[in-house]
């Protein structure tokens, strides 16, 4: 393990105008001559439209347009596969499917005219079992997917949109041969996103350009998406991101953009769409998806894995989205960070009439963790071995081998173990009422073309002009300090320009927890080149080699010789440009022979692996089910920290994420397939009053292969095991593991009292 | 188009409500629900927040007037209400969030007529009256008598509710609000009992017990009641008339909780709500709000 350089507590520069509301958010932006939008969205989760009519809605005074499928190209679209138009043609496919948009002089009239759009419908049965629609008789939520564009390595096959499996060894074998065997079954609902700021969006068009500036996660894939179904070139997009008011993935991918963007178009006036909180939770495709997790793991007597198989259904929903990995990924987390001898995991990935499941914070992550976790703890009562023991003798080290063969370079899945034991103080005397579980998670890191330009100003300040995207992670907001260090500067003299499909290089944007390993690395290559020009000029202006100069504290002196030196502002005022630009070269996840997986989407190695420990304190209310977390320890493997701030309001933020998954925070559909709980009453999130004493580790191991200065991401990992941890913790209590997430008040006091009474 | 006055005095809100207005303070239910779409706001509101008067708070020996625009808040950090009419005090620390509470008013809540209500189990268990101001004069009735179905009261839509008044409380009385709760904060009720006892001697000498969230309207139980009347309070005597409440109960399936669940919580906080009166009748601390005092391995 090495340590981080010394950094002082870097406090991001958006921090106060968020904190005081000075700060501009999408829906705070008016255009003169503005309209508003509203949609029309499917009056059933699964039916034939028959007909539409808008006559009544374009008669209502102050109506500018109402746009239908007949007015925008027809163009499909999606992410691995092509399933979706901006509005529905032939059928709805789930209740927050858009059939019509309505722009008109306010909020009111337009919500007014969409109501008397006519939509006739023949209604189907809604397709909500997303298990069985996998059966060879059910009927098909997209009748024509085989006529789809869609990514060869899914096996789109009807209702499956995509099958998966990890393969190492015989497990079949393996499993026949070990000394215990655990059988283990677990449900997961689907949750949401839930960012507190309801997204919006205002287009504007001058000419044949059009600027769009909506609350997206991703302005690039936002810009792609708009070209590509109102079939324009992508020069003519810009997108720009006021500030975000969250995300936590529910605003990656492209979502209503092209809509108001249309509307703006057809009425030649801008336009603003600003989602009610309902809408927030109806109409993104966007939640985290519901899961059956079937899992079965073979051990000898001595803790080893000697055989895991396991078979997965995820719920996809109507549409694909930017989550077609969502099956392999789910795979890989029933693995886990385990050595396991033999694997074999099939895990489906099913269309159904619900709402489409989309990247939220580690998607598939949480649920199959709360599950794998729960399963392990089984296990080690099986072995009658301490829980923490087993996982102490199998999670993986460097020179281990991953679950289809990957190899792993040094890697800190055990030392996080210790520490969240040591934090928690794991077999200490305890209450009745209390119990400590513990969870093990990772996720992978990912390698993707990013890139960054760095100049400085002549006052001797710097700017960083980036295309990445800051979704209140403080990813972005810590580039200063990578600048700063390879320039001598301090992170206070940066300022960014970020945010604007224009400015910046081509980003991913804030999804996958990979700014800083992506954009981190592109900035400090863009801050070498300006150091290398500094060096040029200061070698010039003191007459003396470039190798005798040290570059700090905003100053470029002679060795040996501090009198004879030069300032950065002194060399920048001169108005010699001095610039730099950067990608540098993007990490690849180790080369494994994985020949005997299926659905092969690149996720069979993990690049960089972030390995997680939390332990959980817990208190069990025994007459009512209630839980309450009393204390959290995470443990993180992060690789080197840029600001240790930032790390950990991350980890205090997804660990609370992670409580609300575990205990509260679920969307349920009727039969229909509509959502019961679309509103912030009774979608439950955690507050700031349920927050448990939450301590915090970082094993900071200087990762090879990985993002700058060997760090890795952070924004993702820290909702992964809490679940689990908080499940293993109820168990405890309970007597047996909760088989459904969350573990809401009611489901642990059916498991105390023997379910409910019929 | 919705039109607005504001009312200075309580006969020029009167006025209104005749001509068909309907009042707001608050706004905390009104303003909330047209903006979440549940029911657009009426044509025209009166503005009853600045009358002279109605936002006070004021013992007398016959009890405690609260007037209609007392806020959650006031009630929360009132010392008399705090020690003798506890409930209240238990039931107004829960009700939304802070805002809420600084905002929304004793008067909103008692004519939302939510069976969910938190205010109103302890208002009933209280023995709470309501004063109306009709066009023909005022207008008492006991709060039993006002509240008939969801959102649905005996008040003409002429009268404005001016004042609750909760009559003196005897010696050694001790109340209690308990709610179950999934997180600590911005909740509603899903299941909820308010108790008062007067004991003497050791023995409850009257019982008062209410459920909320568990019939069309905020309720008191009877049978409950003189399961706990005659005894010492001691554990079969709160058994029983937490067995009665949960028998009383008429609780719904929904997405916050199965009809089943919410029967058996209903003997629950039941039974916390009447242990923590007669502890606190008997001088014990609970501190408020019961609903966080009496979780987990409480008793």
């Amino acid at each position: 393990m090495t340590m981080a350089p010394e950094r002082t507590p870097f406090i991001r520069s958006d921090g106060k105008e968020k904190v005081t509301g000075a700060g501009r958010y999408t829906a705070d932006l008016n255009l003169t001559g503005q309209l508003h939008a509203k949609f029309r969205y499917a009056d059933h989760p699964h039916a034939r439209i028959l007909s539409i009519d808008t006559a009544a809605a374009r008669a209502l005074p102050g109506v500018f347009a109402v746009l239908t499928w007949e007015d925008v190209p027809d163009v499909l679209y999606g992410g691995s596969v092509n399933d979706r138009r901006l509005f529905a043609k032939e059928k709805v496919r789930w209740e927050g499917d858009i059939v019509a948009a309505v722009a008109a002089r306010t909020a009111d009239l337009a919500a007014e005219a969409a109501g008397l759009i006519d939509v006739r419908y023949e209604v189907l049965p809604p397709l909500t079992d997303f298990a069985a629609n996998a059966e060879a008789d059910a009927q098909l939520v997209h009748e024509a997917w085989a006529d789809y564009e869609a990514d060869e390595n899914l096996g789109l096959s009807g209702n499956i949109l995509g099958h998966s499996s990890i393969v190492k060894g015989d497990a079949d074998a393996a499993m026949a041969g070990a000394d215990v065997v655990v059988k283990s079954r677990y449900v997961a609902d689907a949750s949401q996103g839930a960012p507190i700021e309801p997204r919006a969006i205002v287009a504007d068009w001058q000419g044949d350009k059009v600027t769009v500036w909506s609350s997206t996660q991703v302005p690039f894939a936002a810009r792609s998406g708009i070209a590509h179904t109102l079939n324009i070139p992508e020069s003519q997009v810009r997108i720009i991101v006021p500030l975000l008011g969250g995300g936590f993935g529910s605003k990656c991918d492209f979502h209503f953009e092209a809509h108001v963007a249309a509307l703006a178009r057809a009425t030649r006036r801008p336009v603003k769409l600003v989602f009610s909180r309902r809408e927030e939770f109806l109409a993104p495709d966007h939640r985290r998806e519901g899961m059956i997790i079937e899992l079965e793991t073979g051990a000898s007597r001595d803790g080893r894995l000697v055989a895991r198989r396991g078979r997965l259904i995820l719920d996809k929903g109507a549409y694909c989205g930017e989550g077609g990995f969502f099956a392999q990924m789910a795979a890989m987390h029933a693995c886990g960070p385990y050595q396991i001898d033999a694997v074999n995991v099939d895990s489906y990935l099913n269309y159904s009439n619900q709402q489409p499941s989309g990247s939220i914070r580690a998607p598939t992550a949480p649920q199959a963790c709360w599950a794998l976790e729960q399963h392990m703890d089984e296990l080690a009562a099986a072995l009658e071995m301490d829980p923490a023991e087993l996982r102490r003798r199998t999670l993986i080290g460097e020179g281990d081998e991953g679950p289809a063969g990957q190899v792993f370079e040094e890697i800190g899945a055990k030392q996080t173990l210790e520490a969240a034991l040591d934090m928690i103080g794991y077999g200490r005397e305890l209450p009745e009422d209390e119990a400590i579980g513990v969870a093990c998670g990772w996720w992978p890191s990912f390698g993707v073309p990013s890139g960054a330009y760095v100049k400085l100003n002549r006052d001797g300040t710097g700017t960083i002009v980036t295309g990445a995207m800051e979704s209140g992670t403080g990813a972005v907001m810590g580039l200063p300090l990578l600048a700063a260090e390879a320039l001598g500067m301090k992170a206070e003299d940066f300022s960014i320009l970020y945010q604007d499909t224009d400015a910046g290089p081509w980003d991913m944007g804030s999804s996958g927890s990979q700014t800083t390993f992506n954009n981190g690395r592109a900035v400090v290559e863009a801050a070498t080149e300006v150091r290398e020009k500094l060096l040029d000029l200061a070698a010039d202006d003191l007459e003396v080699s470039r190798d005798d100069l040290v570059l700090a504290d905003g100053t470029l002196s002679v060795k040996g010789s501090p009198d004879s030196s030069v300032t950065i502002a002194t060399l920048a005022g001169s108005g010699e440009p001095i610039l730099g630009k950067g990608s540098g070269d993007v990490p690849e996840a180790p080369a494994v022979d994985a020949s005997g997986c299926v659905g092969r989407l690149g996720l069979e190695s993990f690049l960089a692996p972030q390995l997680i420990t939390q332990a959980a304190r817990v208190k069990l209310d025994r007459d009512t089910g209630v839980i309450r977390v009393l204390e959290v320890a995470a443990a993180h493997d992060s690789g080197v920290i840029v600001n240790r701030i930032g790390a950990d309001g991350q980890v205090y933020g997804g660990v609370l994420m992670g409580i609300g998954q575990a205990l509260s925070e679920a969307t349920w559909f009727d039969d229909e397939g509509r959502q019961l709980n679309p509103g912030l009453l009774d979608y439950k999130l955690q507050t700031a009053s349920d927050a448990p004493e939450i301590n915090i580790r970082w094993v900071e191991i200087d990762t090879p292969n990985a993002g700058p200065n060997g760090g890795k991401g952070v924004g993702e990992p820290p909702s992964v095991p809490t679940p689990g941890a908080i499940g293993n913790a109820i168990a405890k209590l309970v007597g047996r593991p909760i088989d459904r997430l969350p573990m809401t008040p009611e489901r642990v006091w059916e498991a105390i009292h023997g379910g409910p009474e019929e | 188009m919705t039109g607005y006055i504001r009312a200075n005095t309580v006969e020029e809100a009167v006025a209104a409500l005749a001509a068909g207005a309907r009042p707001i303070a608050g706004g905390t239910d009104l303003v909330v629900g047209a903006r979440q779409g549940k029911q657009s706001l009426p044509d025209a509101l009166v503005g009853i927040h600045r009358i002279p008067g109605l936002g006070a708070i004021t013992e007398t020996d016959a009890g405690i007037d609260l007037g209609t625009l007392v806020s959650h808040a006031a009630i929360v950090s009132h010392p008399a209400i705090r020690e003798r009419y506890t409930a209240l005090a238990d039931a107004s620390v829960l009700v939304g969030s802070h805002a809420t509470r600084a905002q929304g008013t004793l008067g909103g809540n008692v004519m939302h007529a939510s069976p969910a209500m938190d205010t109103g189990a302890p208002l009933l268990c209280l023995g709470g009256t309501a004063t109306f101001a009709t066009p023909s004069g005022d207008r008492t009735t006991d709060l039993v008598d006002l509240w008939t179905g969801p959102g649905e009261t005996t008040a003409g839509p002429d009268e404005l509710l001016v004042a609750v008044h909760l009559p003196a409380s005897a010696q050694a009385t001790g109340s209690a609000y308990v709610r179950l709760q999934y997180r600590r904060h911005m909740e509603i009720a899903v299941v909820g009992a308010a108790a008062a006892v007067i004991l003497d001697g050791g023995a409850v000498t009257r019982a008062a017990i209410a459920i909320t969230a568990l019939a069309p309207v905020i309720r008191r139980v009877e049978s409950a009641e003189q399961a706990l009347t005659g005894t010492s309070g001691g554990a079969p005597a709160v058994e029983a008339a937490a067995q009665a409440a949960a028998d009383a109960a008429r609780p719904i399936d929904d997405v916050r909780a199965s009809a089943t669940y919410r029967r058996a919580m209903a003997a629950v906080v039941t039974r916390r709500a009447v242990q923590a009166a007669i502890a606190r009748a008997r001088g014990e601390e609970i501190p408020i709000p019961a609903t966080e005092s009496t979780q987990g391995s409480w008793r």
